[in-house]
């Protein structure tokens, strides 16, 4: 079987032919049925017509015996036969075959003589009858003159036998007219019969006939069924019967024929009828099962189309009808597809968000970039990308814990959500956040919604019973004017949120084109920075700590240099933020404790040295190891190194800086508390250690003289210090007033060019050999 | 003129030599039964011998029927025809030996034909078909067969004969059959085809 395109196609045909066969078949049985009922009827009224005629030609040859009979009854008759009385005999004769109406009559007398009165039969003819006569034959089919006829006779008696009186009765074609005109149907008759092996016919509308039919007919009178013949042409069922014949060699038969057509016309309708109907149930039938088909497969149809479409990426929902096993499957087809949406859109935001915020990350925001900057390429809209990362929030993981610095996040992503409503939100990676803005004619829209994230995120949170506030600050770029694509954008942005940093935290910066001429500049240090300690481009130089009490110089704080081979000097205040950055902090910062340390030990043993430390050391810097490795390389005593901090380390965690202050302290080092005043300055950190020092900002000293307060801040400090048994120092003092004042505040020791500018190592020898050159001064 | 030849008959008859033996002829049906009623004629070629001439024969009609049914008279012979029924009869023969009509319109009327040539006469009566007898009316050796089909003839010359036999109902043209016998054969036999005698009612009315 071929195969089809369409399953509907397939039933229809499958279910048509099927039927179709069926259907025919019974058609065909029908149809046979018909034709042998309509057969056999035609047979049955042939055979009737044939019993009619049987009926007919007795009435007929009695009617001709009766009156042949009387005319041989006849006395006069009988003597003019008996005397050979011809005229008469004619006479009679003729009267008698104009009353019966039959062409010929005639006598045959016992001695074989005849008187006839047709001319046209041949005596010899009637002569021949004689012997049939003679053996007792009254009535038969015989040929004469070439004609059927019906004879009938009757003995001439007078008393004995003298003859016979003979009328033939014409069969010509009148007389068959007559039979098919008494049929019932119009049938065709003729009257075959033979003698002397000749057949001779008188037939009524058939003619002509042929030898064949002759023969045929013969064949078939023995069986008196029907059969079939051709009749002038016309195809006809015929039925032969046999008519007694007069003369021992004769043969007579009736033949009757209906043409086929007519007698099966009815039969034709009915047959044509059963044929139409056929017909039209196979339309019928192959239209329902086209429709039967359709219902089925139209599901079908619309799933696989609904499949079609699902993979092409659309949402699709096919129509449930019914509650059959097409409806089920349509049912499981929506639910697949519910379930496949559901998973892309979960593949789709693992790709694209982040997991644990519910923010977009990375990719998507490139996505987000791009899109805006087709959309504002032809309308020239602005919009704004804010780049934020939270401060300090590499120290809240590491001393709080990475679920805590988690929920940080968490909590930072739906502040910025909160404070940026309507506006992509996402998040890089690590604390780092981006705002993208579209701006539109108000350009201070940025500085507003900037400054509102600033504040949303400086609110207080708390963490497992830790309260801190959290800050961030916020670089800002506007595209396009500060970046043709995503990548130029967000690097700027980044620039500007560490100009931000530098300004100072939780604050905001707006891209600037120095900026990035920075940055690359900065790079550039950052990769010499890196090879500076291998090349032994630093160096440290030491600035005095005059002792305001003991009037000498009881200390020195190592400050390092770096000698850029190309730069020349480079300020401590470039490369420290960098080295900070990058980590090589550490290694640097151990090499100005190991030099700090190796210098001090030849120094006189009540001079100490002071070193800067930074969180970044703090935090990751060993530096417990490094400092008794120092000092145990240099023989330094401990009580001699003085470590500097500020109080941002306390930012990254106050329990874990006071772990490591003490640490430091148990080794017998002295601790200093740099730049004090700036900053938080909570007391709060004078009470959970005891610092050894407090150095007052050089800020204070400048303004010392020229603001009121600053005269009270200082005295507040020293002070304070006194009270909790603490030293102070004084940083940046430049004139002679200002050391008057501190020394009238009772400050414990004075840092500053009026003493001192930092110098080299060479110079701090030269100046111990000489002695006493900076008391001078003081 | 039939005296003349009567007379010369006996002639002939009378020179003759006489027969040593009688002749038998045996007439048989088809079937092989004997038929009885036949009419014999011997005409032998010498020795004819005088027919016997006149006498007076009786021909009645008694109750429907004619009595004898065959009669074998001389020529020259007189039948009477007398009607011995109430009813009336209407006899007549259309024979060509001898034709005639008699009215016998009442009882015990008695009418007498002469038969004065030889032949069959065959008898009807037109008023009644069934009716029917025959009149043989012959000068030579003419005898009828008995019950055993068997015609003898005592007298018979010793010559080559000429023997017929007439029977009414005998199928042949003019109804009789002949054969030839030879001199000094005196036995023959004829088997015959008869027709059945005609039924009583002939007429199926």
């Amino acid at each position: 079987m071929r195969s089809f395109r369409s399953l509907s196609a397939r039933l229809t045909v499958q279910f048509a032919l099927l039927f179709a066969a069926a259907m025919l078949m019974v058609s065909a049985t029908l149809s046979t049925f018909i034709a042998g009922t309509a057969s056999r009827e035609v047979e049955g009224q042939l055979q009737s017509s044939g019993a009619v005629y049987d009926r007919l030609w007795q009435q007929r040859a009695h009617e001709l015996q009766n009156a042949a009979q009387l005319l041989a009854r006849d006395f006069g008759f009988r003597a003019a036969v008996a005397t050979g009385d011809h005229a008469t005999i004619q006479s009679a004769l003729t009267n008698a075959a104009a009353r019966l109406r039959v062409g010929s009559a005639f006598i045959v007398t016992a001695d074989g003589q005849v008187t006839a009165i047709d001319p046209s039969v041949s005596a010899k003819e009637m002569q021949q009858l004689w012997e049939p006569l003679d053996e007792g034959r009254l009535t038969g089919v015989s040929v004469l003159a070439g004609r059927p006829r019906q004879l009938v006779a009757a003995p001439i008696m007078a008393p004995t036998l003298i003859g016979w009186v003979v009328f033939a009765g014409d069969l010509d074609e009148r007389e068959m007219r007559g039979l098919e005109r008494l049929s019932a149907i119009p049938l065709h008759a003729a009257v075959l019969a033979q003698s002397g092996g000749r057949w001779s016919e008188a037939a009524g509308s058939m003619s002509p006939l042929s030898d064949q039919s002759d023969a045929l007919a013969e064949r078939h009178m023995r069986s008196g069924a029907a059969f079939e013949m051709k009749v002038a042409g016309e195809k006809s069922i015929a039925l032969a019967k046999s008519l007694p014949t007069f003369s021992q060699g004769e043969r007579a038969i009736l033949l009757l024929a209906y043409p086929r057509s007519e007698a099966l016309a009815d039969a034709r309708k009915l047959q044509l009828g059963l044929a139409l109907m056929t017909l039209l149930g196979l339309v019928l039938m192959s239209y329902a099962t086209w429709r039967a088909a359709g219902r089925i497969t139209q599901p079908l149809a619309r799933l696989d189309d609904a499949a079609g479409r699902l993979a092409a990426g659309e949402q699709v929902q096919v129509r449930v009808r019914g509650r059959d096993e097409l409806a089920r499957l349509a049912n499981s087809f929506n639910e697949m597809v519910g379930k496949i949406v559901e998973r892309e859109k979960r593949i789709t935001q693992l790709a694209f968000n982040d997991v644990l915020t519910g923010l977009p990350n990375r990719t998507m925001f490139h996505q987000h970039v791009e899109q805006l900057f087709q959309a504002c390429d032809g309308s020239g809209g602005l919009f704004a990308l804010h780049c934020l990362d939270l401060d300090q929030f590499k120290a809240i993981n590491d001393t709080l814990g990475h679920p805590a610095g988690d929920a940080l996040l968490v909590e930072t992503a739906r502040r910025l959500r909160q404070a940026a409503p309507g506006h992509f939100v996402g998040r890089l990676g690590g604390d780092e956040f981006v705002v993208l803005q579209s701006v539109g004619e108000d350009r201070d829209a940025v500085d507003r919604l900037a400054r509102d994230i600033l504040g949303a995120i400086a609110q207080p949170f708390s963490i497992d019973g830790n309260e801190l506030v959290p800050s961030t600050s916020l670089g800002i770029a506007i595209a396009p004017d500060d970046g043709a694509d995503g990548e130029t954008i967000l690097r700027n942005a980044d620039l500007a949120l560490y100009r931000a940093k530098e300004a100072g935290r939780g604050t905001y910066a707006f891209f600037e084109e120095s900026l990035n001429e920075r940055a690359q500049e900065r790079r550039k240090l950052e990769s010499d920075l890196r090879l500076a300690l291998e090349r032994g481009e630093f160096e440290l130089y030491y600035q005095p700590l005059f002792d305001l009490d003991q009037n000498r110089i009881c200390s020195f704080e190592a400050l390092i240099r770096w000698n850029h081979p190309e730069r020349g000097l480079v300020s401590p205040l470039d490369f420290v933020p960098i080295a900070e950055d990058t980590g090589l902090i550490v290694p640097i910062g151990a090499w100005v404790i190991r030099e700090a340390c190796a210098q001090a030990a030849s120094w006189p043993e009540d001079v100490r040295i002071a070193v800067n430390v930074s969180p970044v050391q703090f935090r990751r810097g060993a530096l417990n190891e490094t400092i008794v490795q120092s000092l145990a390389a240099s023989g330094l005593k401990p009580h001699r190194f003085e470590v500097e901090i500020t109080e941002s380390i306390f930012l990254e965690g106050s329990d874990t800086t006071l772990k490591l202050l003490h640490g430091l302290r148990s080794l017998g080092v002295r601790i200093a508390l740099d730049d004090f005043g700036t900053g938080y300055s909570s007391l709060s950190y004078l009470q959970s250690f005891p610092f050894d020092k407090l150095k007052i900002d050089r800020s204070f000293i400048h303004n010392l003289l020229t603001r009121d307060g600053a005269s009270a801040i200082v005295r507040a400090i020293t002070e304070l210090a006194h009270a909790l048994n603490i030293e102070t120092t004084a940083e940046g003092v430049e004139e002679t007033a200002q050391l008057m004042e501190l020394r009238a505040h009772g400050c414990s020791s004075v840092q500053g060019f009026l003493f001192s500018e930092p110098m080299t190592v060479t110079d701090v020898h030269r100046l111990f050999n000489d002695g006493g050159a900076i008391q001078k001064v003081a | 003129m039939v005296r003349g030849l009567i007379a010369f008959a006996a002639g002939i008859a009378l020179s003759a030599p006489l027969a040593a033996a009688p002749l038998t002829v045996r007439v048989m049906d088809a079937s092989g039964k004997p038929v009885r009623d036949a009419v014999v004629s011997l005409y032998p070629s010498s020795g004819a011998r005088a027919p016997r001439g006149g006498g007076h024969y009786v021909v009645s009609q008694q109750n429907i029927q004619f009595h004898p049914f065959l009669s074998i008279v001389p020529v020259g012979a007189d039948v009477s025809f007398p009607n011995l029924d109430n009813t009336k009869h209407h006899v007549y023969s259309f024979s060509a030996a001898k034709r005639f009509e008699l009215k016998l319109f009442a009882k015990d009327q008695s009418r007498t034909v002469h038969f004065d040539k030889p032949g069959v006469v065959a008898l009807g009566c037109n008023i009644h078909d069934q009716m029917s007898a025959f009149i043989v009316a012959d000068s030579a050796w003419t005898g009828r067969t008995n019950g055993q089909g068997i015609a003898t003839f005592g007298d018979a010359p010793n010559a080559t004969a000429r023997v017929s036999v007439w029977h009414p109902y005998l199928r042949a043209p003019s109804g009789t059959v002949e054969q030839r016998i030879a001199a000094g054969q005196r036995a023959t036999s004829f088997s015959i085809r008869l027709r059945p005698p005609p039924p009583a009612m002939s007429m199926d009315y």
